[in-house]
Parts: C-alpha cells; sequence; structure tokens
C-alpha cells in the first residue's frame, strides 16, 4: 500500500470514528464487558490458587493440650522425632492469648472480664514437604490422638480440598463464560462492523467500480475493528483496577494474612499487555470475520 | 484494444444474455452498441469491466484475458478504465470536486494531486463554479458530467459509457456525446452502449447492433452477422 493510500485509509477511519460514534461505542462495549467478566475471573482464579499454595506450603496441624499436661519439652520431643514432622512449636496460654487478642485489633475489648487462661495451649506441627498429603495428616492426627495429654487434634486439610474445589469450579467458569462472552462479542462485532458496511454499501461499491482493491477497501474496517478492541481492553483493564483499588480498601486487614506475600496483586504489566492484545484480537478477528462475507465476490 | 471470442452468457436458470460473441475493437475506435433493451448490451460491458464472467469464452481488454484474473486482477484492469452509467453513481454526500478525486485515491494518487486533478477536469467540463455543489443540487446533465470527469481522472485507455444519456434530456445528451467525442479524439477508445437510434444517426461511427443476445450486425463489416 502507498503512503497516499495510507492516508486515504486514515482519513476514512477518522471520518467514520467521527460520524458514527455510536457505533463504535456499541461495539466496544460487549468487548469491554466480555474482558471485565474474563479477566476479573481470572484474577480471581489466581488469587484462590495463590492462597491455596500458600496455605498448602504450609499445611499444619494443632494439636491442643490438656489443661495441666506436664512434661511438654518431653511431648515435643516425641512429636518432632515422627518423619512427616518438620517442626514443632509450643504456644503457650498465655501466648495463645496475646495472639488472639492481637487479631481482634480495635475490638479487643471485647475480652475484658475474661480469664487469660481460658485459652489451651497447644502444638504447632509443621509437616515435611513430602508428607503434605491427606492421608499423612489424617495418620499423623490419629498419632497424636493416642498422645497423653492432648486432647484435641485440628487440621485445615478439610478447607484446603475445599478451596481447591473452588479454584477448580472457577476455572471451568472461567473457560465456559468466557467461551460464551468471546463467542457472543464475536458475533455483535460481526453485526456492527456489517451495519457499517452496509451503511457504506453505496461507497465501497463505487470504491471498487473505479479499481480499488480488496485490502484498501477492508482495511478501514478492520483498523475500526483494531482501536475498538484496544479501547475496550483498556476501558476493562481500567474496570478493573477501580474494583481492585475498592477491594484493598474495603476488604479487612485482618484477611491480608490470607494472601500469599501479604498483599493483593494487580494484572502486571505482561498481563495488562495480554489483555490490550486480547481486546485488539477481538476486534480484528470479528471485522475480518464480517468482511469475509462481504468481499467474497473479490475473491473469483 | 477489445477481442471476444465465442463469448457466451447464461444467466441462472437457463437465460441466454450473450451467445456466442466475436468482437474485434481497435485502439482508439469509438463504437456504439446498440439493440433494444435486453439485447444484452450491458451484460457485455460488464462482462468488459468484469462485473459479470463470462460463461463460455474468452475476453481480451489491453492484451489481458480477463477471464482469469482474480480479485487483484480486476482492481488492476479497473483502473485503467473510465466507466460511466445511465443513473450516473455518485455519491450524494461528496461534492462534485470529491467525487472525482476519490477515484484518483483510491489508486495512489496523493490526496493535493487528487484534487487538483479532479479540479482541472470539472473546469474542462464547465463544471468550475460547481465543483463544490453535491450531486442533488446538480442538473442531470452536470451530474453526468462529474461522472465523466470521475472516469477521465485516472487517464483511463478505454472508456465504457451504459446508456450514459439516458436520464438526459436531448440538449444535455447532445452535450454529453461531444464530451465523449471529445475523449475519443485526445485517443482513448470509447464503448457506448445505447438504444437511442436518434444518437446512432446524428454520430455517425461504428455500431454494432446485438438482438437478443447474439450479434446481428456491425456497420464496420457489414453482411458478417455473429462475428466482427
Amino acid at each position: 500500500m502507498r503512503f497516499a493510500q495510507v492516508s486515504f485509509v486514515s482519513r476514512r477511519v477518522l471520518k467514520s470514528l467521527r460520524e458514527l460514534p455510536w457505533t463504535h461505542v456499541l461495539t466496544a462495549g460487549p468487548m469491554t464487558m466480555t474482558l471485565f467478566i474474563y479477566v476479573g475471573f481470572l484474577l480471581i482464579q489466581e488469587y484462590l490458587h495463590g492462597l491455596l499454595h500458600g496455605w498448602k506450603s504450609q499445611v499444619q496441624v494443632f494439636a491442643y493440650l490438656d489443661n495441666g499436661a506436664g512434661a511438654v519439652d518431653a511431648m515435643v520431643k516425641q512429636v518432632r522425632s515422627y518423619p512427616e514432622v518438620e517442626r514443632v512449636g509450643y504456644v503457650s496460654k498465655a501466648e495463645a492469648w496475646e495472639k488472639f487478642r492481637r487479631s481482634l485489633g480495635a475490638q479487643s475489648g471485647v475480652l475484658e472480664g475474661l480469664n487469660a487462661d481460658i485459652l489451651p495451649a497447644s502444638l504447632e506441627i509443621t509437616l515435611a514437604p513430602s508428607h503434605r498429603s491427606r492421608a499423612a495428616v489424617e495418620g499423623l492426627a490419629r498419632r497424636l490422638r493416642a498422645v497423653a495429654g492432648i486432647s484435641e487434634v485440628e487440621y485445615p486439610e478439610e478447607w484446603v480440598e475445599k478451596l481447591g474445589l473452588l479454584v477448580l469450579g472457577i476455572r471451568w467458569t472461567k473457560w465456559v463464560l468466557g467461551g460464551f462472552l468471546f463467542v457472543a462479542t464475536l458475533l455483535i462485532v460481526g453485526s456492527t462492523v456489517r451495519l457499517a458496511f452496509l451503511a457504506r454499501r453505496d461507497e465501497i461499491e463505487i470504491m471498487q467500480l473505479v479499481g480499488a482493491s480488496a485490502g484498501l477497501i477492508k482495511a478501514p474496517f478492520v483498523i475500526e475493528g483494531m482501536i475498538q478492541g484496544i479501547v475496550g481492553a483498556s476501558l476493562a483493564l481500567f474496570g478493573l483496577w477501580l474494583v481492585f483499588l475498592l477491594l484493598r480498601e474495603r476488604v479487612p486487614s485482618s484477611l491480608a494474612v490470607f494472601v500469599p506475600g501479604g498483599a493483593v496483586r494487580f494484572l502486571d504489566l505482561r498481563g495488562a499487555g495480554v489483555l490490550l492484545v486480547l481486546g485488539l484480537a477481538m476486534g480484528t478477528g470479528g471485522s475480518l470475520f464480517a468482511l469475509r462475507k462481504f468481499l467474497k465476490r473479490w475473491g473469483r | 484494444m477489445i477481442r471476444l471470442f465465442h463469448v457466451s452468457k447464461i444467466f441462472p436458470p437457463n437465460y441466454p444474455a450473450l451467445v456466442d460473441i466475436h468482437l474485434q475493437v481497435e485502439k482508439g475506435e469509438f463504437v456504439f452498441l446498440s439493440g433494444p433493451s435486453g439485447a444484452g448490451k450491458t451484460t457485455l460491458l460488464n462482462l468488459l469491466f468484469r462485473d459479470e464472467e463470462a460463461t463460455e469464452g474468452q475476453i481480451i481488454v489491453n492484451g489481458r484475458n480477463i477471464t482469469r484474473l482474480n480479485g487483484a486482477g480486476v482492481a488492476e484492469l479497473r483502473q485503467e478504465l473510465g466507466l460511466v452509467f445511465q443513473e450516473f453513481r455518485l455519491l450524494p454526500s461528496l461534492t462534485a470536486l470529491e467525487n472525482v478525486a476519490l477515484a484518483a485515491e483510491v489508486v495512489g494518487t496523493p490526496r493535493r494531486e487528487s484534487r487538483r486533478k479532479a479540479f482541472t477536469l470539472l473546469r474542462e467540463l464547465g463544471l468550475k463554479d460547481r465543483h463544490d455543489c453535491k450531486p442533488p443540487v446538480l442538473s442531470g446533465g452536470e451530474q453526468q458530467r462529474v461522472a465523466i470527469a470521475r472516469a477521465l481522472v485516472n487517464d483511463p485507455i478505454l472508456v465504457l459509457a451504459d446508456e450514459p444519456t439516458g436520464n438526459l434530456d436531448a440538449e444535455m445528451a447532445e452535450e454529453t456525446m461531444r464530451l465523449l467525442l471529445r475523449i475519443h479524439e485526445q485517443g482513448t477508445t470509447v464503448l457506448i452502449a445505447t438504444h437511442d437510434t436518434g444518437l446512432l444517426e446524428r454520430f455517425s461511427h461504428r455500431v454494432v447492433h446485438l438482438q437478443r443476445g447474439r450479434l446481428t450486425g456491425d456497420s464496420k463489416h457489414p453482411g458478417e452477422e455473429g462475428s466482427a
């Protein structure tokens, strides 16, 4: 394509953006929605996946001790000797109370009047990486329950499994919903391009009669599709960022301890780039799909 | 310039619009394609700029077999032609100047140059003061002159005109014909389809006659029916 034709195409695109703004908004809108929902699910999935990974990497078993259980050192030594155990920490009644009080933060006043020794002392047992399976945890729990001085054993395996199922569910929802939305968006983009094409049919027919190449006729529509895709993706990115800021402000700081790395993260530069490329591909693909049918006669 | 070898065009389901046409037009000729409505004149012109494809036969335009062109080839062919239609086919939203310049721009002529060429042509065709007007406010004759300017803006080697005077009164028709003759005098081959027998009498040039899709007469080759 010569420079004069590039300039011609640019002017046609600008003219279309100026004269048919609502057509372009109607096309970019569904793309924004689709990408917002799809990437939103992707972020939730990533977040929960990270959470799951974090939990799994520090699977702990809590063994609560009887009141007045003696020979704690011997008990710790015994538990530490089990092959599944990597580390054992003793949390005294006073430490448990202090930990609980701190976790309540500003609401810690509700504890006033209560005895500081109502919480039991406990052993916090971290499993060795090679024994972080459900079977190993259950086996260890059984052995711990048989140890004299231990009244109750708790482990978060059930929660980890539930969270795992949730992540799997979100992953599938993302693909099914995402696939459905992508197809719907392509159809919407195709329809609006067809409308724009029909609106300019006379002009296109005359261009064909005077020898315009198929590329020159298609180019403005494809470029408009690209612009719509980029704008749609940028708006989705902006919307996600706003939601992210809102959640970061509103999510209680006490929940941050569950987040791997200590903070909720937004899309990095690469992720944002992928989102923009996805929008670009949707806009271009929708336009080309619509034009394929209209310009069939050029192939003969 | 133009050669048709045993060309037929059959529209579905089985309507023969052209049957075994054999025709030769030399470079620089001025030819009338005559015949009543439905004789196949428009179909023949449509084959020449590849708006339709021949069902049978071969068509050579300026040394190129146009029955074998792909999309890009069709675009290239049309860049060498100037097309004029009865219904003008101008874009109502563009001015006369923009309508003419559009044809130059799509083939890669820079915008400024396209507008300069368009203005020069409109001035030569007597539309200097009307170049800023949009087609709806122009008379039929003026619109046809804009269409002719558009056909000429890319310096075509061949001008194909389909009933160019069909929508014009006698005076405007005469003026349009004189314009086309001027173009021919500058060396361009011109092929005009018309059913106006008065036009053929007033302008004595080669006449190829079609009747029900068959070539039934050629003033250049009298007595040779079916081929010329």
